[in-house]
């Protein structure tokens, strides 16, 4: 007997409907200070430190990152939470 | 003019930061606060805010703002026009709303206070971050910091207008930076 697991077929579908492949990019900013994008990282996404510092310094140095990924829906709640603290995202559904 | 030491943010307390201003430190906080304010209201065009869409957050605004600065602080959440369009239309007030609250909160916060050290929860420091930091987008898109290289505005001539409005900038920075290393104690020990 196969038991289903409920949450990776809701995991699987997402993914073949292709609706987990949205991702939120932060863009390089020269106003924006380095521990200002770092600490709004940790306090909207509850990333530890370390992470956000890692994410901060590829936007720094490589001019964007990705900073999280998910449904559509959920990517246009980050990008505006990031807006309502300055910094400048995108939603786009390339580059995971 | 803006004294940098000793001053700033501290921790005060778990959970409390502390700063206190000098009578011109609170006036420029409190004038480029409200310069805020004002210019997020000049979006808002009532005569042709349609009241029922502008209670459920839809505003008739789906263009990006032509002013540089308006563009900075509400900026296309899509690299495609028509997807940051439609985006817009059922964000921006709600962001604008976001934004008039962070400056108000700097605002009101100054003024109640008047000459004595600022008192803030974390929820309020969150507010004056994200207030500070639209009046350094708003400065940078001004002082044209995109495509100016920093030694040039250390070098401008003592009678330059942009010269004050770079040491406003340069302060403020300061000053945003005495509060995110006072918040960070507290959100590495959660």
């Amino acid at each position: 007997m196969v038991k289903t697991n409920t949450h990776l077929d809701e995991e699987l579908k997402a993914i073949f409907s292709n609706d987990r492949l949205w991702v939120c990019v932060v863009w390089d900013d020269p106003v924006n200070l380095m521990s200002y994008v770092t600490y709004v990282f940790m306090e909207l996404f509850g990333y530890t430190k370390e992470h956000a510092t890692e994410l901060m310094l590829k936007v720094h140095n490589d001019g964007r990152a990705v900073v999280s990924n998910g449904s559509r829906e959920e990517m246009e709640r980050d990008v505006q939470r990031l807006h309502e603290y300055g910094l400048w995202a995108t939603i786009s559904k390339e580059e995971l | 003019m803006m004294s940098k030491e000793p001053g700033g943010f501290k921790r005060h307390g778990e959970n409390e930061y502390q700063a206190t201003f000098s009578e011109s430190e609170r006036e420029v906080l409190i004038n480029l606060s409200e310069q805020i304010i004002e210019l997020l209201a000049e979006r808002v065009d009532h005569a042709h805010e349609d009241p029922l869409a502008a209670m459920v957050g839809i505003t008739v605004h789906d263009a990006p703002p032509e002013d540089e600065v308006l563009l900075r602080l509400l900026p296309n959440a899509y690299a495609d026009d028509d997807a940051a369009s439609e985006f817009r239309r059922y964000t921006e007030s709600t962001l604008r709303d976001k934004k008039r609250a962070h400056s108000m909160a700097i605002r009101s916060n100054l003024i109640n206070a008047g000459n004595q050290p600022i008192d803030l929860d974390h929820e309020g420091a969150n507010a004056w971050l994200g207030g500070l930091n639209d009046i350094r987008l708003a400065l940078g898109v001004r002082l044209k910091i995109e495509d100016t290289q920093q030694e040039h505005l250390e070098l401008l001539k003592p009678d330059d207008p942009l010269r004050a409005i770079y040491a406003v900038y340069t302060w403020l920075g300061w000053l945003q930076e005495s509060l995110i290393q006072a918040l960070m104690d507290d959100v590495t020990e959660r």
